[in-house]
This record gives C-alpha cells, structure tokens and sequence, in this order.
C-alpha cells in the first residue's frame, strides 16, 4: 500500500528537554491514523513538523512523497489542515473566509461548505471571533471539505468541543474520509470517540511511542484484568503485565498477552477471583499509559 | 491568488484605513486652516517673515502623524494572524510563504501611500497657491522625512510583529526604535533634504526584514 | 536570499552599533574638553589677561604669570569692565595714552560670532532688502522680499504673492550696470529691524566678484567693491557694527580673514592665520584698541590679538582642548544643520 505520509527518525529537542528520540511512522492511502497521547508527549510538535512550522533536530516527514520543507506550494492544496483550536481567520465573517480560500484550491467545493454552515445558527455578516468554539470548529472543518484534499492533518480536533459537536465532527469526518478515500493523520488527548473515528493509532508516551497498531488489533488483544488479593499482597508480575494497581484488597492490572498466560501468571502469584474482560479504546489508553 | 491575500488584508485593515485616511488628511487640512486663519488674521508680511527668520513651518504638529498611523497599520494588519497562531494559515495557503508576505506587505505599503499622498497634495495645493515656491517647497520637503518614517514604521512593526519569541521581539523591538530615531533627529526644517535618498533606500532596506521572522516562525521558534 | 537579508539585518545593526555605542561611551567614559580661562588681550598690559575658575575660586592672571585682584583685572581691561569702572568711580581719563569716555567705548565694542552651523544649514532663498534710510529712527520690514535668479533680483510683494515687476527690473538693470554677473554665488546681509542701520547685502556675482547691494530711498544702489590682487573671497559676513568703520567681513578661498571698511570699501586683510568657517567656530570680541578673536576646533582653543587699527597680529595663545571622544557613525553635527551620514 502507498505511503501518503512517512516520517523516518524524527527527534526534537525543546532547548534540552527530549521529546522523542526516532520517532517513525507511516500513514497508507486511505487509513486515518491518531496519534494519541497526554498532554505534552510531542503531539503538537508532530503535527508542526509535518505542516512545515518547526525544523526537527534530525528525521526527515514525506507528504504525498515530497519532503517537507522543500515541499512545492502547490502541494498544498491537496493538504487540509485544521489547526488546534479550530483557529480559522478570526476577523472574517463565514462569506469572507469562504470567498478568501475559494481562489486557492481548483476543486473547491463551494456546496459543501456551505451545507455545513446552513446547519450552524449563524448569520452571514458574523464574524468568526464572536462565534462559540463548536460553531469555529464546523467553519474550520466546513473548509477543509471544500478545499478537498488527499491528506488531512488535524490538530487536536476534539480541544473544547462539548459532546455533541466532538460526535457530529467525528461522524462527518468519518464519513467523508471513507467515501473519499481521503488519508488523515490527527492527534487528540480525548480519546472518547475516537473508537469511531481511527484506523490505526500511535499511543505516545514521554519520549517514546508505546505501541503503533491497528485499533482493532489493539482492542482485540488488550485486556483488564481484576480480582482479589490478600493483604500485605507485594506484586512481583513481570513486564507484560501492565500498569498493575492494588486499592485496598482489589488489583486491576492489564497485558496484551494472550488470556490463559496473563491468568496463569496471575493466578500463580494469589490473585483470587480473576475477571479479564474487554476494553474501550480510552480504558486501553490509560491502561497504557497509566493515569498519572 | 494575490488578489485573495489583498482581499484579505483589507478585511483585517479597512476600516483602520479609512480612519487613517480621514485623520492624515484631517490633520493636514486642519494645519492648512491654521496657515489660511494665520494668514487672513495676521497678514501675509507676518507668516512669510516668521517662516524666513524663525524656521516657523506651520505643521509641526504633523510630525508623528504618519508614523503612528503606519505603526496602527501595522498592529491591524499583523497582530489578528498572529493571535492564536493563524499566520499559520497563511503560510499553509498554496502559494509561497515569502510571497504571502511580500503581498501583505505591499498591501501594507501602498495603502499607506493612499493614506499619506492625499495629505501631501491637500497642502501642496493649498500652500503653492499662496506661498512662494520657495516656502512652500520649504514646508513639503520638510515633512517627506516625516511621511517615510510611517512607511518605516510600518514595515518595522511588521518585521516585529511576525518575529515569533518574546525574547527577539524585544531585542528587534529596541533595534526598530533606533532606526525610527533615524528619521527624527533634526528639528531644523529641510535639514533632511540631501539625505532624502539614502532615508529612501534605508525605508526599502526594512521591507525584507520580515522575512526573517517569517523564517524564524517556520523553524518553530519558541520562547 | 535570506542570505542577503541577513546580511541586510547585520549591516543596519552594525550601522547602530557604529552609531550608538560611541556615543555611549563618549556619554559615559569622557569627561567634556578640558575647561580653558576666560582670556582676552589687555593692551593695558601687552599681553593676554586670564580669568579662571578652579575649586570654586577665581583667579586673575595674565600669560606671565601675574596675578592680579579683582579691581586690578577691571583696570588692566578697562574696554571689558568700563561698566564696572564707571560705577566704581574708577574710569580713568586715558587709556593707552588716548583719552577715551565710557561712550566712545560703548560705541566701538562689538562682539561677532561666525559659526559652522550658521553657515552650513539649510537655506530658503527668499530675503529681505530694508529701505536704509527712512528718514525714520526705528528700521522698517519691507513688505517684499527677493530672490536672486539665474538672470537677475525679483522682487515679491508678499501681501499677493506676486513679483514686483518694476522694482525687479530696477535692481536688476542697476546690478547688471555695475557688472554683476548672475547667478550670485553668495549673498550675506541681516535682514532684520532689531539693529541701529542697515546696509543691505553684500554679494559675489557669477565671477566671485564681491558687490555691496541695498535700498536707499527705494532706489538701488550698488557697488563693486574693488578686490586685492590675487584673492578669492568665499564666506561674507555682514558687521553693521555701531560704530560703522565696517561694512563686512570677508574670508577667502584660502582662509584668510579680511575686513571691508566703510566707507572707503578698502579690503583689508589681518593678521589672523587661515582659518576654516567650516569647521572652526570664530569669536571676535573688539574694541577701539585691539580685537582678541576666538578660533575654536575640536581640539584646540586659539586666541589671536588684533590691532583694531591695523587688523595686524599682536599675539597669540593656544589652549590645546584633546579631546578623548571616539568617533562614530553620525547622522548630526554641531558644525551644520543637515543630517546625514558622517
């Protein structure tokens, strides 16, 4: 399958704090990739690299294969970008801003744009800045639609959302993508939804990326696993158990190791009462990276 | 495509433009109504004796006019792209990022002149139709220093504006303020008249200053 | 390209650092030039008389190291002190032999100053020509004023704005009959009613020819003022001193200083050494016996004796004023009114 973006050995320093140190990944035609991760794992810092607004200490990032940095302006156009916050031109009205990007992009799709807006509460003349973030962020993905690019990078799309515009952007979003065959690449810190939403994600973890799987596969091998243990229990798992907490008598602990070794294991150490069950894609994010 | 970043500009500037507008050529006209009310209250005789013998120019009150107005244009056109960080729409548009900013810069740049030139020829028409060429060229050549500290200011500002961390903002900041001194430092009338063309290629030299900042902005530097 | 730019953002940097940091420094690190006494020529005494003032104490001497109290100094320059001597009933009834009154001293004091900065600004080209006699005590503005023109003097009658054809045509035909070549190369005068006479302007024609040009009784006059051999005159100066023994001052292309005198519009030169109007700022301090002229620079403060008969060179003295300022980038100077770079 054709790579639409790839990035090789990426490591940024802020001054000397580390990042993350050879970060690569790829994103294939067609797929929506999340990069997930807490506040101030290099999400951010990801997506500015790949929109060209920060220089990596080394690594090199390919969209639709050519480098970015020496990347031709004209490329682009078939680049939506949606950057955190929804930031759209503040001082424009939905018209303004509309008849601004219509001259840049050859297949824009003037129709698209404005059936989303015919379903904000807007009027016309009003200007972005006076608009709630939830309206901002159907301007913002309203153009994106009508500028129809191959690749989409979304800059915490989810940040200051309430529920029912994160549920009608990730549904629209969704859709769009799969109808068009259109490449995403997005971050997000809220990972309620993005279940519907994602392919394939990068859960990130200070400095390093903790695993790069398919969601399904994820969801499909991860697992919570609770149960009993006496007191004064000292837990000496070894490291495919994951994030293993005790409160009071009660252990949760979680491992993508197949079922019957994570009991086995489990149970050999005095865990009673051993339950392993599914998990939802956010359970299985704090089960990594842990809630701290 | 430049079309697009001019219609922009001129939703951000319009309305600072035309206040701009209405108070260059306020300003000038008003110290027009003063030389006429001088003249009519006073006499010929007195206006054109004080002019020769106690360098009275009649509009020093123009004097920082056109350089706080390019300074404004300068905050209206560039600190709404630089709140929340939409410059980087900008610079994401398909055309090149230097040449974005080269069209809001000469956007920025002739508007100004729009601003300033109506001023300019409200009291050159005014002055030349009762003055000798001599006083009224007197006065005009005067305030020309004054006008290319607006355009100065403008482009300063901007190159300012656009540098992405506080800490170069201000050192740019301090540089930009001595610079503007440049134009400043005579209060004698005409005193700048053989250094009109080096102040010229000067105000030019500030233009591509911005893209500086502009490559700053998209290494990431940050604070 | 950003190359260039930065190149650009370095050299305005560097043209700031050249600008400002000398300056700082001189603000900062160097005391002013060092102070030099007050110092005039006595012909009293035959030698220059020195005020000074150190630890808050004044002394007076002269160059030989005399020291004088303070009612010997007002003796010794009784020109420069006669107010003091008259009040204190000292006034003597001769001095240097010549039996003078504190009136006659009143009337042949002058003072002159010939600054850079007067020379070197910018200039309208409009002037001023006063009707030099009146019949009335108080000078009177015209209500004219006149350019020179590459082919004659035009006359605007301020109150329309419009030229005084006929009068333009007088002063013009007149000039061109006493050979004036346009366009004037120079023009001094001081148009102004706050003075005792008038005597219009002195000009250099096309050819440096010098000119003594004014109003009597609304016709014009001039003069060609006859020049030594061999000399150029450059700088013009207009005196209109009370005492009315001279018409100008006149300095050469070679720097040397003459004096016109009235009426006879002798050119005179004296005995001053070349000086530089451009850089040296002059100040001349006379009196019926001798002038004590002022010849300051930027490292050296001169003081030349004049005989007030002669113009001859009596004495000199020479304070070196070393300077420790660095030099610059500058856009300003004391010597002139322009800015530019320097």
């Amino acid at each position: 399958m054709q790579n639409v973006i790839e990035c090789r050995n990426l490591t940024h320093y802020y001054g000397k704090r580390l990042i993350y140190q050879n970060l690569s990944f790829d994103v294939p035609k067609g797929r929506i990739l999340g990069l997930l991760g807490k506040n101030g794992t290099g999400k951010t810092t990801t997506i500015n690299i790949l929109s060209g607004f920060l220089q990596p200490r080394s690594g090199e990032c390919y969209i639709l294969g050519e480098k970015i940095g020496e990347m031709n302006p004209l490329t682009r156009q078939r680049i939506g970008l949606l950057i955190e916050g929804h930031v759209q031109y503040q001082f424009m009205t939905i018209e303004q801003i509309e008849r601004f990007y219509s001259s840049f992009y050859p297949n824009w799709k003037r129709e698209a744009y404005y059936e989303l807006m015919s379903r904000l509460k807007v009027a016309p003349k009003q200007r972005i800045n006076r608009m709630s973030c939830g309206q901002r962020s159907q301007v913002a993905l309203g153009l994106i639609l009508a500028q129809d690019p191959e690749v989409l990078v979304l800059d915490d799309f989810s940040l200051g959302l309430d529920p029912g515009y994160r549920r009608l952007f990730v549904d629209y979003l969704r859709e769009y993508a799969k109808a068009e065959n259109k490449t995403v690449f997005l971050t997000s810190h809220i990972i309620q939804d993005m279940e519907r939403l994602i392919d394939d994600c990068i859960i990130m973890d200070y400095g390093r990326i903790l695993i790069q799987m398919p969601v399904d596969e994820l969801l499909g091998k991860f697992r919570r696993y609770t149960g009993n243990v006496s007191e004064g229990f000292e837990q000496k798992f070894d490291s495919t158990i994951l994030n293993p907490s005790v409160l009071r008598s009660s252990l949760e602990a979680f491992s993508m190791e197949p079922e019957e070794a994570v009991i086995k294991q489990l149970g050999a150490q005095g865990v009673k009462n051993i339950v392993s069950e599914r998990v939802s894609l956010e359970d299985a994010f704090i089960g990594l990276t842990g809630k701290y | 495509m430049f079309r697009a970043i001019f219609y922009k500009e001129r939703v951000k500037t319009i309305w600072y433009a035309l206040l701009a507008l209405i108070v260059s050529v306020g300003f000038a006209g008003y110290m027009m109504l003063r030389v006429s009310r001088a003249l009519s209250l006073q006499g010929p005789e007195h206006i054109w004796i004080v002019m020769l013998q106690r360098d009275v120019i009649f509009v020093d009150m123009l004097k920082f006019v056109p350089m706080i107005i390019g300074l404004g244009f300068a905050i209206v056109q560039f600190v709404p792209e630089l709140q929340r960080k939409s410059f980087k729409l900008t610079l994401h548009l398909p055309i090149r990022a230097s040449h974005a900013v080269g069209a809001m810069l000469l956007y920025g740049v002739v508007a100004l002149l729009v601003i300033f030139l109506p001023a300019l020829a409200l009291m050159w028409g005014y002055l030349q139709s009762v003055l000798p060429t001599e006083l009224w060229q007197h006065i005009i050549f005067t305030t020309i220093p004054w006008y290319m500290a607006g355009l100065a200011a403008y482009l300063l500002t901007a190159w300012v504006a656009m540098e992405p961390t506080w800490r170069m903002r201000i050192v740019d900041g301090v540089i930009a303020l001595l610079l503007i001194r440049i134009y400043f430092l005579s209060a004698t009338p005409e005193s700048y008249n053989g250094f009109l063309p080096e102040l010229a290629i000067l105000t030019a030299l500030f233009a591509p200053l911005s893209l500086i900042s502009l490559t700053r902005f998209r290494d990431g530097r940050q604070d | 390209m950003l190359r260039i730019i930065k190149i650009i953002f370095w050299a305005l940097v560097a043209m700031l650092a050249l600008w400002e940091l000398p300056w700082c420094y001189n603000f900062f690190f160097t005391g002013g030039s060092p102070s030099v006494p007050f110092t005039l020529y006595s012909s009293v005494v035959g030698e220059f008389a020195m005020l000074d003032h150190n630890d808050k104490k004044f002394s007076y001497s002269d160059r030989t190291g005399r020291e004088y109290t303070e009612e010997q100094f007002d003796s010794i320059l009784p020109m420069f002190y006669y107010h003091q001597l008259v009040t204190d009933g000292r006034f003597p009834e001769t001095i240097c032999g010549v039996s003078v009154t504190p009136r006659q001293i009143q009337i042949s004091n002058f003072n002159y100053r010939i600054e850079p900065a007067e020379l070197n600004k910018p200039q309208i080209g409009l002037y001023q020509m006063l009707e030099t006699m009146s019949g009335r005590v108080d000078l009177v503005l015209p209500d004219d004023v006149f350019r020179l023109t590459d082919t004659g003097i035009e006359f605007i009658d301020m109150a329309t704005n419009s030229v005084n054809e006929k009068k333009s045509k007088a002063f013009t035909d007149m000039m061109l009959s006493k050979g004036f070549r346009f366009p004037a190369h120079r023009i001094a005068g001081n148009p102004t009613d706050r003075k005792e006479y008038d005597e219009g302007y002195v000009m250099l024609d096309a050819d440096r020819k010098l000119f003594h040009v004014k109003m009597t009784k609304g016709r014009p006059y001039c003069r060609a003022i006859e020049l030594p051999e061999g000399m150029t005159p450059e700088y013009l100066y207009i005196t209109e001193f009370t005492a009315r023994t001279m018409l100008a001052f006149v300095i050469d292309t070679e720097g040397g200083f003459w004096v016109v005198n009235r009426p006879s519009y002798d050119v005179v030169k004296t005995g001053l050494p070349a000086i530089d109007p451009n850089e040296e700022t002059l100040l001349i301090m006379g009196n019926m016996f001798d002038w004590t002229v002022t010849v300051r620079d930027d490292v050296s403060r001169r003081y030349y004796a004049l005989s007030a008969s002669d113009y001859s060179l009596l004495d000199s003295l020479i304070y070196d004023t070393p300077s420790d300022a660095i030099k610059g980038l500058d856009f300003t100077s004391h010597k002139d009114k322009f800015v530019r770079f320097r």
